[in-house]
């Protein structure tokens, strides 16, 4: 379930389990802090797309039992830069990406301005962050 | 906004109108329709995506994995796109290159 947190600054912490159902709300929310953030419109819609294609990446639309007991968590940083990192274990097996020469992190190269990707024993964490 | 796919035929090819967010959760609903389609031999498809209004990458995965699949059957899958944030996206990936991409349905079925 969704457990979104803040802590005073507009910033966001969501934590939601390994369920693609799930993912609609977290851009949802992403979206949201930006638009409170007044970021502009178009920079809304980036942030949008990049929240959900990172967790769709993490979480993978063919879920295995044990992945689904798991979470990603989401934290919102609002200040300028606004930032957002995404935590997690990477489940996601794009069909037909590997297949065209794509990595799974393609589209989020192309959408964040700043995007970091390390893995820690299995735990993948995206940085990823947007002038304004 | 869930999903939504509306197919019907038109000069000789299967026009699947798709609408809302094709995302993890719901690509897997299009791959079925796609998959159902060609398995009775409907193998050149239009995919109009005028009403989608969100894609990820799963979403691309699955017209990608389409396009693999009709063309074993000598078919074709081509696209319906006029939406900058989703053309964006196909431009992003390469996948503007790999896909026909047309400003409407009349023009995709003169092809």
């Amino acid at each position: 379930m969704a457990d979104p947190a803040t802590n005073g600054s507009g910033d966001v912490t969501i934590a939601i389990a390994r369920d693609p159902a799930l993912v609609r709300t977290v851009r949802l929310v992403a979206a949201a802090v930006a638009r409170r953030a007044d970021c502009p419109d178009t920079l809304v819609e980036e942030i949008r797309l990049a929240v959900g294609e990172a967790c769709a990446v993490m979480i993978g639309a063919n879920q295995s039992p044990a992945a689904a007991a798991e979470q990603v968590e989401v934290s919102i940083r609002a200040a300028s830069p606004f930032a957002v990192t995404v935590t997690g274990r990477v489940e996601a097996e794009e069909p037909g990406f590997e297949d065209i020469g794509l990595d799974p992190w393609a589209l989020l190269r192309g959408i964040s301005e700043d995007l970091t990707v390390t893995e820690d024993q299995g735990t993948t964490t995206l940085q990823m962050s947007w002038g304004r | 906004m869930d999903l939504s796919l509306e197919t019907r035929q038109e000069s000789g090819r299967t026009i699947i109108e798709v609408g809302g967010e094709i995302d993890v959760y719901t690509a897997p609903k299009l791959r079925e329709c796609i998959t159902g389609l060609v398995d009775e031999g409907h193998n050149d498809l239009i995919v109009d995506l005028e009403k989608v209004e969100f894609m990820d990458s799963t979403g691309l995965g699955v017209l990608v994995g389409g396009l693999k699949r009709v063309r074993t059957h000598e078919g074709s899958l081509e696209l319906v796109c006029t939406q900058e944030r989703l053309l964006k996206i196909f431009r992003i990936t390469g996948l503007g290159k790999v896909f026909n991409i047309y400003s409407s349905q009349s023009e995709a079925t003169a092809s």
